[in-house]
């Protein structure tokens, strides 16, 4: 895995970006990410449609690694961390986390994270529910309204870019979208579709590939 | 023994329709006598002829013959592949079984049947059943569902060539073979019209050894009238969908002349513009003009339908929803709007008017560009010669399989072994192994992992009893709901806000509307209000700016046999024979496209290079069809880009294809006999095409048809939002992590079969490798290219490093950061 990063000023603090769908933030120490959709292919296995457990796995192997790579105290994940019911996948998530006891888990509640409070505490994961807020930078799941005094870190919408080009050329990739007042994080999980419409107002779009982030 | 002649049903028959002065035509007469004597088989027959009294009074007349060897419930089951055609079938065999005094009951069920008339069917079925291969399997997926065929004689299959061919036919192969082994003496018939493989036809329709079959031809031919209706002047530079307020015109008289007219567009977007086009020029026909096509509510198709059987109406815009079946009788005219694509299919179209034996059928052929007129000279030769394409029937269908499979576990539950003995007998899964019979008993029931079981993945179980059986109800309401191959984009239901329903409309082009924007379906201005639980509520509106909603599909390429008439055209187009008015008419393009660059002869492959401010173009015209040229295009920016990389975008129609690239082309006399030769031709194929791409697209229906997308529901508020996800997503998730799914070769093989159709493109290329190539340079677009550059479907093909490739698109459009 080839982890290429890049840094970024918003709100007078720095981020850097990475093109494998976290961000790290250094003066906090934190590894920030959205939708890991943890039990999703479970899910679906569950209703008669099989999709591999590698997804899962290969999800987590991406993460370790970055865990690897920035070794930060604490990971922040902004909202639906886990899919729809505890299953299969969850237990092997929960086998999964054991490997990092000294590391903060946080999470903001999304609306995918509907499994009972009491799961949280026995994995070990601080909830905030619904934003936690560190100086001027808030962390929410869905960001609905902009306030001007703080700056808004979300996930939710999976987002994504069509680039353009010439001769009616266009490809189509993941991307962080960041404004102003607010940086929307790409879809952890590679078992997530992208959403190319209703990116905010005046924003710059930083998509990624295995090789490299484009400022776009 | 006494002859069938002069059996006592024949003769009951017989006096029948002698009371109506009518004869039976002689194809009837031999298929009741073959049907006596135990025979199945197939029916050649022209619409018009009466083919489905020669397999229907075959079943009754057999009765009369022996009525003691009937029991109570189903006799005769009658898939056809339209529900528009079995209510009025259902009619007629009614009609007819009363006025011969028996007493069975002819029912239809179907997707539009109501429950209620389904629960008594499900106590009581009918003596005939008029249904669709779709429903088959949805009865197939009730409990104890095999008593309701154990009496069973016949099933016929009606216009089986439009089901050979496609997935349908493949489900239609099952439902045979299952009713066949819940009633051993069972005997089948097939109804089509001529296609190129009619031997072929028989034999993936019956093929048991232990079955008598035989081929009943009629001798009657219907009469085709082909009128091509020209524009007043030429447009050297022809324009798709450019014609249409210039032939409205032209198409009105021809409405009033005669007393119904069927007007067949391509695509439903089309039937919308040319029903708006057509009351613009005559507000009078205003109530007596309708619109019919598949996103139509079902109340309003059978109320046009009713009213054209009635003669109230005189036109309808139609699609291809109303290519078949039921004999509209007031029908004496038709008109096909666009290219017809295929022989086969513009036959069909003419075959709906003049639907009386012997009456002569009339069609009227209207260009949208003047190019077009050049099909309908090829179309009349075609018609002249008789020659008519092949319908190949699908084979190793594993997602068909995977669904049947399942079906049958919701069902009854199956046995392994007599399951696959089943399946070896049917056409489609012949030459199925029982590996991949095993991959597929291990797909559904573990999810078709190799190495382990997923503990969670309980869709189909082995039960105590050896059967295989699905027990939970939600998965079984899953998979009923998602019975059958015919995969739609995601649909919406359009309703008014006042109440009242209009029509289904993709979901992906109302994403593009804003409320307060304004749409046409069903021939109405609508204004959209909200988008709330699967519907768009909408109001009426009197904006003159609204959108025709363009329906994904429809692009039907041309057949390989048109396109050889249409060289054949083209040869001799600037001196056109006496009789052939449309090559005379378009006299000025051609000597435009003569002069400017040239047109290319029976041996002949045109080049043509053109500089615009856009870039740079490379047109080539193989005349072979729209997908064989998506891959050529393909090929050929594969071999240019070895010469120098360079980003191509490929446009295409069924002439020819373009190149564009901003940056000089690399072609010239010198290597383009290398750029277009026949040597490793596949090898270059198969390394052009992105074929995971392709096969991706390939997957969608794929996915559907083998329950790995769940499909919204339209209308429902369920619209199961956890199990949402595209089969694109799946596709790469399988690719990645199961790569020896069958279901993913499966989608490779489609894209090889289908779209790269390999026989085909060998054939091409030995024709390019025969033929004089001609390099014309051009200084602006030719009246061949120009309709390719305005085609809106584009595609990019790049052999470029994608960060590079980025890095220059950015240095075009956006400043580099």
């Amino acid at each position: 895995m080839h982890i290429v990063t890049k840094n970024i000023i918003c709100n007078q603090e720095t981020f850097t970006l990475t093109n494998q769908r976290a961000l790290y933030w250094e003066s906090e120490d934190a590894l920030v990410l959205s939708d890991l959709h943890v039990g999703k292919s479970a899910h679906f296995r569950k209703h008669g449609i099989p999709i591999p457990d590698n997804v899962l796995i290969k999800d987590l192997e991406r993460l370790k690694a970055l865990i690897a790579f920035f070794k930060p105290k604490t990971i922040l994940i902004v909202g639906d961390l886990f899919h729809a019911e505890f299953n299969t996948d969850v237990a092997h998530f929960k086998i999964w986390l054991q490997q990092f006891p000294n590391i903060n888990f946080e999470l903001i509640i999304g609306n995918h994270d509907r499994l009972s409070v009491a799961l949280y505490k026995d994995l070990n994961i601080t909830i905030h529910r619904p934003k936690k807020r560190i100086k001027k930078t808030s962390f929410v799941h869905d960001n609905v309204k902009s306030n001007e005094n703080e700056f808004i870190i979300s996930g939710h919408t999976h987002p994504g870019v069509i680039i353009k080009g010439k001769g009616k050329q266009f490809i189509k990739l993941p991307c962080y979208q960041v404004s102003s007042n607010q940086l929307i994080l790409p879809a952890f999980s590679l078992f997530t579709g992208l959403n190319t419409k209703n990116s905010p107002k005046e924003s710059v779009n930083y998509a990624f590939t295995s090789q490299g982030i484009y400022k776009i | 023994m006494s002859t069938f002649k002069d059996s006592e049903g024949y003769k009951i028959i017989e006096n029948w329709m002698a009371k109506d002065g009518n004869e039976p035509f002689s194809f009837q007469y031999k298929t009741w006598q073959r049907y006596s004597n135990k025979y199945s088989g197939l029916v050649i027959a022209p619409t018009g002829f009466g083919k489905t009294f020669s397999v229907f009074l075959a079943v009754v007349i057999d009765y009369l013959n022996h009525p003691n060897q009937y029991k109570k419930g189903l006799k005769l089951v009658w898939v056809s592949p339209l529900r528009s055609l079995a209510k009025d079938l259902a009619k007629a065999m009614s009609e007819a079984v009363e006025s011969i005094g028996l007493d069975w009951t002819v029912e239809v069920r179907n997707g539009d049947t109501p429950q209620k008339d389904r629960r008594r069917q499900e106590r009581l079925m009918p003596d005939v059943l008029l249904t669709t291969p779709e429903t088959m399997h949805l009865l197939f997926s009730q409990k104890k569902n095999s008593r309701w065929f154990k009496s069973l004689k016949c099933v016929a299959v009606d216009e089986w060539h439009e089901l050979l061919g496609s997935k349908r036919g493949v489900l239609t192969e099952l439902v045979i073979a299952r009713l066949l082994a819940l009633s051993p003496n069972l005997r089948i018939w097939g109804i089509t019209a001529t296609i190129g493989n009619l031997e072929q036809a028989k034999t993936v329709l019956i093929p048991y050894p232990e079955i008598k079959t035989t081929t009943i031809r009629a001798k009657e031919k219907k009469k085709i009238d082909i009128i091509s209706i020209l524009p007043d002047e030429v447009e050297v530079l022809p324009w798709a969908g450019h014609l249409g307020k210039n032939m409205a015109s032209k198409i009105v008289p021809v409405i009033l002349e005669n007393s119904t007219t069927l007007i067949f567009t391509n695509t439903r977007n089309q039937s919308e513009l040319w029903y708006q086009i057509i009351l613009e020029e005559a507000p009078d026909l205003a109530g007596q003009i309708a619109i019919h096509h598949g996103s139509i509510d079902k109340v309003s198709r059978n109320w046009i339908e009713e009213n054209i059987s009635a003669g109230n109406l005189k036109a309808v815009v139609c699609t291809s929803s109303l290519d078949l079946g039921v004999d509209f009788k007031p029908v004496d005219c038709v008109i096909q709007i666009g290219s017809p694509k295929g022989i086969a299919r513009f036959m069909q179209r003419a075959g709906r008017s003049g639907h009386s034996p012997y009456e002569r059928s009339k069609i009227y052929f209207v260009p949208t560009h003047s190019l077009q007129l050049i099909e309908a000279s090829a179309i009349k030769e075609a018609v002249k010669t008789n020659e008519i394409e092949s319908r190949e029937p699908m084979v190793l269908t594993y997602d068909i399989l995977v669904q049947f499979l399942v079906t049958l576990a919701v069902g009854e539950g199956f046995n392994a072994e007599k399951t696959f003995s089943l399946l070896s007998k049917v056409h489609a899964f012949h030459y199925m192994t029982k590996a991949d019979f095993n991959w597929a008993i291990q797909f559904i029931t573990q999810g078709g992992n190799t190495l382990k079981a997923y503990e969670e993945f309980h869709k189909v179980i082995l039960d105590e009893d050896g059967l295989y059986k699905v027990k939970s109800r939600r998965i079984s309401m899953l998979h009923r709901m998602n019975i059958g191959v015919i995969v739609s984009d995601a649909m919406l239901m359009v309703k008014f806000i006042s109440g009242g329903y209009i029509g289904m409309i993709e979901e992906y082009f109302i994403s593009k509307l804003k409320p307060g924007m304004s749409f046409i379906l069903g021939g109405r201005v609508l204004e959209m209000i909200q988008v709330k639980d699967m519907s768009v509520l909408v109001k009426r509106s009197k904006s003159k700016n609204a959108i025709t909603p363009s329906w994904m599909g429809g692009r039907l390429p041309l057949t390989s046999y048109l396109s050889h008439f249409l060289r054949l055209k083209l040869n001799d187009a600037l001196k056109p024979g006496s009789r052939e008015k449309e090559l005379k008419f378009l006299h000025p393009l051609l000597s435009r496209q003569e002069t400017t660059s040239h047109i290319p002869k029976a041996d002949e492959f045109l080049v043509e290079l053109i500089e615009t401010k856009d870039g740079f173009h490379l047109f080539m015209y193989p005349f072979e069809g729209r997908l064989v040229h998506e891959v050529i295009a393909a090929l050929v920016a594969y071999r240019l880009g070895k010469i120098m990389p360079l980003t191509f975008t490929i446009a295409m129609n069924d002439y020819g294809f373009e190149l564009l690239s901003d940056q000089a082309i690399p072609l010239d006399e010198s290597n383009i006999k290398n750029i277009l030769s026949r040597e490793h031709l596949m090898e270059d194929v198969t390394a052009s095409i992105n074929a995971a791409e392709m096969a991706s697209r390939k997957f969608r229906d794929i996915a559907v048809i083998a329950g790995l997308v769940v499909q919204s529901q339209p209308g429902t508020r369920k619209n199961n939002k956890s199990l949402q996800s595209s089969s694109g997503l799946i596709f790469r998730v399988l690719d990645e992590n199961e790569p020896d799914n069958l279901l993913l070769k499966q989608a490779y093989t489609e894209v090889f079969n289908q779209q790269l159709e390999e026989v085909r493109m060998q054939a091409a290329f030995k024709r390019i490798e025969n033929s004089k190539i001609i390099i014309k340079r051009a200084k602006s677009f030719t009246p061949l290219s120009f309709p390719i550059k305005v085609d809106r479907l584009r595609s990019t093909i790049s052999n470029e490093d994608i960060g590079k490739r980025i890095a220059r698109i950015q240095q075009q459009v956006f400043k580099l950061d």
